[in-house]
This record gives C-alpha cells, sequence and structure tokens, in this order.
C-alpha cells in the first residue's frame, strides 16, 4: 500500500512524503519538497536506507538517516522529516 | 577579486540549465576560471528543486499546453515560474571568498551583489536567510546553491514582474477553492521591479545594475571584513574598496556544446524531470 501526506513546517518548507510498504515492510519511501540538502547525494543515500525498515520503525530510522555527519539540511530538519512519515504511516495504519 | 562575467541574454530553459552545469564542470576542471553570467528565460519555463516532484508541483498538462518548458534544476529550492525576471548563476571553487564552507554565509556573501545592484536600481533591498531577498516587505530574488565537484553554483532570479494568475494557471494548487487565496497571497508576499519602482525595467538595464552591483558587493567583500562589518578598530581610516573585475567573455564552443548536449540529453528528458 501506498500513503502520502504533506506537512507544511511551519514558517518554512514543505515536506512531501510517499510510503509504500507491505507485510509491515517498507518497500520505498520518498521524500521531495522544497527545502535544500548539502551534498544532495547523501540525502538520496539517506533516504534509500528506509527501504526494507519496518514500518514501525520507520521515523526512527529517518532520524537517524537523515541525522547522518556530513549531511546539512536546511529549510526541513531530520526530525521534521521523520515526524512526517511517522504521520503518514499512522494515517495509513488508521484508515 | 576578477570574475568572468557572460550575459548569455535569453536561452530556452533546457539550455539555460544545462550551460550552468557546463560552466560547473569548466570550473571545477580548471577550464574556466570563477564566472558570473546573466541571463533569462524564452520562451518563460518553470524550474522545479532538486527534491521536488514535478507532477507534485506542476500541472504538467497545462504548461504544455501553454508552451511552457518543466524542467528541475540541481539545487534544492521551491518551484518558480521563469517569465519577466533576470537570471544570474555563479560558479566558484569552494574556499574562494564566495564559498566559505558555511553555506548560510556564502548566500548572504553572494546575496550582497544583489542586494547593491538593487540598490543601484533605487530599491532597498535586504538578504532574508535561507535564501531570499526582500524589498519593501516583499520577496523580490529567490535563490538556490549547490556544490559538487569542488565548486559552489548558485543560480537565483530578481523578478522584473509578477504575474500570479499566470504562474497559478501552471502550478498545482491543493484546491481550485483555494487559488483564489494562494493568488492574494503572492501579490502580498512577493514583488517585480515594477511594482516597487512603479516603472518598467528592462532586462538590459537590470543586467547593467546587477553587474555593477555584483562587483561593488564583491569587492568590498575582498577588502576585508574589518571594512566591511565596519569594526574601526583593524582600519581605522576605511577606504573605498575597488569594484571586482568583470571580464566581459562569452561561452566557449566547449561549453555551448557541452550546454546543449546536456539540454539535450539531461535537462530535457522526462526520465530527469520526472525523476521524483
Amino acid at each position: 500500500m501506498v500513503t502520502r501526506l504533506d506537512y507544511k513546517i511551519p514558517g518554512g518548507k514543505l515536506i512531501r512524503v510517499e510510503v509504500e510498504f507491505e507485510g509491515g515492510v517498507v518497500l520505498r519511501a520518498k521524500v521531495a519538497g522544497d527545502f535544500f540538502a548539502h551534498p544532495e547525494s547523501d540525502f538520496e543515500a539517506a533516504e534509500a536506507e528506509l527501504s526494507r525498515v519496518p514500518v514501525d520503525r520507520l521515523a526512527e530510522a529517518a532520524l537517524g538517516a537523515f541525522s547522518r555527519p556530513g549531511l546539512v539540511l536546511y529549510g526541513a530538519s531530520a526530525s521534521d522529516i521523520a515526524e512526517t512519515l511517522r504521520r503518514a504511516v499512522d494515517e495509513a495504519q488508521v484508515s | 577579486m576578477r570574475l568572468r562575467f557572460l550575459d548569455t541574454g535569453p536561452g530556452k530553459g533546457a539550455f539555460n540549465m544545462g550551460l550552468d552545469e557546463a560552466l560547473l564542470e569548466a570550473v571545477a576542471e580548471g577550464r574556466s576560471g570563477p564566472v558570473l553570467r546573466l541571463y533569462t528565460w524564452d520562451p518563460a519555463a518553470i524550474t522545479i528543486g532538486y527534491f521536488q516532484s514535478a507532477a507534485a508541483e506542476v500541472d504538467l498538462e497545462a504548461a504544455r499546453e501553454a508552451g511552457v518548458d518543466v524542467l528541475r534544476r540541481v539545487t534544492g529550492g521551491g518551484a518558480v515560474f521563469h517569465a519577466a525576471e533576470i537570471t544570474y548563476s555563479l560558479v566558484v571553487p569552494e574556499g574562494h571568498a564566495l564559498a566559505p564552507a558555511d553555506i548560510l554565509e556564502s548566500y548572504s556573501r553572494i546575496c550582497g551583489g544583489l542586494v547593491e545592484g538593487l540598490s543601484l536600481l533605487g530599491v532597498e533591498a535586504s538578504f532574508a536567510p535561507i535564501n531570499d531577498i526582500v524589498a519593501g516587505g516583499k520577496k523580490i530574488s529567490g535563490n538556490a546553491q549547490t556544490r559538487k565537484r569542488g565548486c559552489l553554483l548558485q543560480h537565483g532570479t530578481v523578478l522584473l514582474d509578477v504575474d500570479p494568475e499566470r504562474m497559478f494557471s501552471l502550478l498545482k494548487v491543493p484546491s481550485e477553492k483555494l487559488k483564489g487565496k494562494l493568488i492574494q497571497d503572492v501579490k502580498a508576499r512577493v514583488s517585480g521591479l515594477k511594482g516597487l519602482l512603479g516603472r518598467e525595467v528592462g532586462y538590459a538595464e537590470a543586467a547593467d545594475a546587477l553587474g555593477r552591483g555584483f562587483a561593488r558587493a564583491f569587492g568590498r567583500l575582498e577588502a576585508g571584513p574589518g571594512r566591511a562589518a565596519g569594526t574601526g578598530a583593524q582600519f581605522p581610516e576605511p577606504v573605498a574598496a575597488l569594484p571586482a573585475e568583470l571580464l566581459p567573455s562569452v561561452p566557449s564552443p566547449e561549453e555551448l556544446e557541452r550546454a546543449r548536449l546536456l539540454a539535450a540529453e539531461k535537462y530535457s528528458t522526462s526520465l530527469w524531470t520526472m525523476r521524483r
């Protein structure tokens, strides 16, 4: 199943997440938005690490992945991203 | 400070993005010194930030029908409708006075050139972190930076005029009901030079002012932090800094060839535009 959620950070940027999961495991998590990440390739590496993570550990895994040393985020923090992913998964599991 | 200076005027979106990347490569490979470029867009185009989803941000069918190209940038940030505007790009090696390790500091230094150029046009503007410039309480410029291959590429726009109705006919809005409110928001929060000055400012006039503004601001930067910050202690009698030298240039045949190749094989492809 696929769940999507947009989260506008108060006074900041917009994060749009899309999570595809099956059997409690994330197949693919996409984190899009108008934020900045340097270097961009590290952001994409962090995003790729979220595949195969148990859905109920996605937010925690995202917080770790996007907090990696060397990755600098502007306009959205690792915890903003983790929180958006957590809400997206929560909404999918409630509905 | 010396910068190679290109004014390439109007270009297609894919070429514009291709040339910015070709210049990044040229500086990274030592084929060009630090370079500042001015340009604009013909036809109008929409660029989206590197991390954005094209389908989520742009009404792709409306853009196609309107003949507006949609392009993914190599830089982050938001969707931009490029119509009545002047655009710049700057490529310098990391460690250059315009590319300190601190990314926000480099935005501030580079945007200082735009602020100075705007002041030459009679607009009092200031840098608004992360990546905007505001004048009269409204955004007039957006900027975006990436660092690759040991170089900084920053590009950004100064709005000559805004047309929110046209912009929102091409960008996705959460609902038709909200469109009116979004248009009003943009009118309240964003302005072009025309709105601020009450007269038309064309590309040529803006290009002249921005060129001189970059030269002045970058020259001051080089004169040292003591003078720039006005601490007085280090330089009790501040001396007027010499402007940076802008050396008029054109893209080399190799750069043009590379720009056209990147336009055709990267920026015009749905593989790149739709990748997120």
